[in-house]
């Protein structure tokens, strides 16, 4: 047996400590301030969450072209802005943290830690609570929406995924994935009202423009629940798409639009009749969306393809898809529309 | 490189959305839809690294062999392990047994009021610098299975486990993965409470494991191989590993044996567990000289391993 050795793969050695070196050396001391100036200057930033790979794609909405991506924490799933509109929060579940952006540039503006991995995250309309859902520890954290303080933390197995509040901010409805149940907290209370069962893997939740009914995105099926909240009850299901999942109102107070994941489609729904208007397709696993304020273009993550796509409204065209980061999630630009 | 990027997206995406995803939704475990998604990539990341490795690594042991086998029949059995390790089988298994306990644990604590400080709490520069911080990752997840890797040969128990890894005589760039499934599990437990202490995510964790595992596959390597002087000092070489899996040498020895390290020679270095002075032992365990079965198959190396376990073999 030979010990000659291949001197030459000390070579190797040397390249990964070079390579460490210039890891380290690149390393920036301050995260933010990474805005693109283009499309800070257009004020048009489209922010996508990469919750794949810790990262934010900054999108200029004119040229549609990704125009940077920042690194922003681990697992970035939801995004929504602070009540005042000022500020764009990013919920990082794995960080246990929020970031907050400038939501007109994207740019980085402060970070809050110890918050317990929040995936989902809202206000509740009174802007007295900011509620974050748990999907991993199936917890939901009640904050004072003013000081981010903890005020109470529920077990709520299985799953806590996406959330609603009724219009006098008394109830959080919530869905719980993994027991296909949906719970409502009630806000003044700090206790839980009621657990009501859906239908397979419930995932996005949508209460009407007449505060009457919640909508339930059944992703393991093909439609969305309805559920009367005031008398506790399912009271029907409007068929979409297979994998149904999130929701997005139109701004009109009318319609809403509701993603079906497996079906790769998305439909609108009229909030009044509870009928579903159209379905149009959007390939790739459509998750999030974001409509523009003149109503024209839907944006939507299409998450299994790693791309955003555009959808023109009227022709329910495909306009663009552009590449981003792995598994994109929440999505946001500031001249949306009312979300109503 | 976008070209390939685009192509593996593109493979990824189709995989899981014309097969994997319809299955998911007829079968009624679209709850697993995200675990899956990154289970899909996981296995064509295995896919991807099994090619890598024989392609790079098996002309290596062809031109420069450490040692000259009259057949190869020993390492089919490793090929097996390999098979089920790499293309996710085993880690999806342990992911799925671990998880619920893992984050049933966590979330008792949540309640208790106690989050845990990730690496970029403590050095915030860190989020900015995905690179030094996964550098930052490996460097401590290194260091825990240098010491998990010492306390499997300090413990009789876990030896009893850990020596089917060292039992084979031939070893090759397929031996890194033949360890016994209950060795796998304990292994991920550790793994799980490193990235609870340290908020190791679990695209980072995959990253990390990838990178170990490919330089695990190279340091198991029938390769006479060394990196230098220098290079040996840095990062494991299959001549350092080597070493480890000598009779006699590197896991029977003063303080249960030497070159514990998986990554980085530091560790042996800094906890005066390092030989650098390389024999060209044969290796296996001495036992095995005076006839100590540890079985041939896969389902005999287990069974035995039970065995062992409970002392009646």
């Amino acid at each position: 047996m030979s010990t000659r050795s291949v001197s030459a793969w000390r070579w190797v050695g040397w390249a990964c400590a070079l390579w460490a070196a210039f890891g380290l050396a690149s390393a920036q001391p301050q995260p933010g301030s990474q805005a693109p100036k283009s499309a800070a200057a257009a004020g048009a930033v489209a922010v996508v969450l990469n919750s794949g790979e810790g990262t934010v794609s900054l999108i200029d909405k004119v040229t549609r072209k990704e125009t940077a991506r920042v690194p922003i924490g681990k697992e970035p799933h939801h995004l929504m802005t602070t009540p005042d509109g000022r500020e764009l929060i990013v919920a990082n579940a794995v960080s246990n943290d929020l970031v907050f952006l400038d939501p007109v540039t994207g740019k980085v503006l402060r970070r809050l830690d110890r918050i317990s991995n929040p995936y989902h995250i809202g206000f509740s309309p009174d802007r007295r609570w900011f509620v974050t859902a748990s999907l991993r520890l199936s917890q939901t954290d009640i904050y004072d929406a003013n000081t981010f303080k903890l005020v109470k933390r529920f077990r709520n197995p299985k799953a806590p995924s996406h959330m609603a509040f009724s219009a006098d901010s008394s109830l959080v409805f919530i869905t719980l994935q993994d027991s296909n149940e949906v719970v409502a907290i009630d806000l003044n209370k700090q206790e839980i009202a009621w657990k009501l069962r859906v239908g397979p893997t419930p995932a996005g939740i949508w209460m009407t423009a007449d505060d009457r009914h919640l909508l339930v995105g059944i992703m393991g099926s093909d439609g969305a629940d309805v559920i009367d909240w005031r008398k506790r009850a399912v009271v029907g299901r409007i068929k979409t798409g297979e994998g149904a999942h999130a929701f997005l109102g139109m701004g009109d107070g009318q319609r809403v639009l509701i993603t079906n994941r497996v079906a790769n489609t998305i439909s609108v729904i009229d909030q009044t009749s509870l009928k579903v208007l159209e379905t149009f397709p959007v390939p790739g696993g459509p998750d999030c969306m974001e409509l523009t304020s003149d109503g024209r273009e839907l944006w939507v993550t299409t998450r299994w393809n790693r791309t955003v796509t555009v959808v023109d409204m009227q022709t329910k065209k495909i306009l663009s898809t552009i590449p981003v980061g792995r598994s994109p999630h929440g999505l946001f630009f500031a001249n949306h529309a009312p979300r109503r | 490189m976008d070209t390939l990027i685009q192509i593996y997206t593109a493979t990824h995406g189709w995989l899981f959305e014309s097969l994997v995803l319809p299955a998911l939704y007829a079968l009624g475990f679209m709850d697993f839809a995200e675990l899956a998604f990154d289970a899909t990539e996981i296995f064509i990341l295995g896919v991807v690294q099994l090619v890598l490795i024989y392609v790079l690594l098996r002309p290596l042991e062809a031109w420069f062999p450490a040692e000259h086998w009259a057949d190869r029949k020993s390492v089919r059995t490793d090929v097996l392990y390999t098979m089920l390790h790499r293309l996710g089988i085993v880690p999806i298994g342990i992911y799925a047994l671990l998880t619920p306990v893992v984050d049933g644990a966590e979330a008792q604590l949540r309640l208790l009021g106690y989050i845990p400080y990730g690496l970029e709490e403590l050095l915030p520069w860190l989020v900015a610098s995905p690179i030094a911080a996964f550098l930052a990752y490996l460097v401590v997840l290194d260091f825990a299975d240098y010491w998990r890797h010492r306390l499997q040969h300090r413990w009789g128990v876990w030896w009893a486990l850990h020596s089917l890894h060292h039992s084979q005589r031939q070893m090759s760039l397929w031996t890194d993965d033949r360890n016994h499934l209950l060795d796998d599990v304990i292994g991920g437990l550790w793994f799980s409470a490193v990235a609870f202490v340290i908020g190791l995510g679990p695209a980072e964790f995959v990253a990390a494991m990838l990178t170990i595992r490919f330089v695990e596959s190279l340091s198991h390597a029938n390769v006479r191989l060394s990196f230098g002087r220098i290079g040996d000092r840095l990062l494991v070489s299959p001549r350092f590993h080597r070493t480890h899996h000598g009779v006699g040498i590197g896991h029977e020895g003063a303080r249960y044996g030497c070159n514990f390290a998986t990554l980085f020679p530091f560790w042996d270095m800094l906890f005066g567990t390092a030989n650098f002075a390389y024999r060209g032992t044969a290796t296996g365990i001495s036992d095995q000289l005076q006839g100590r079965d540890y079985g041939e198959s896969f389902l005999s190396q287990q069974w035995l391993g039970l065995k062992r376990l409970a002392g009646r073999a």
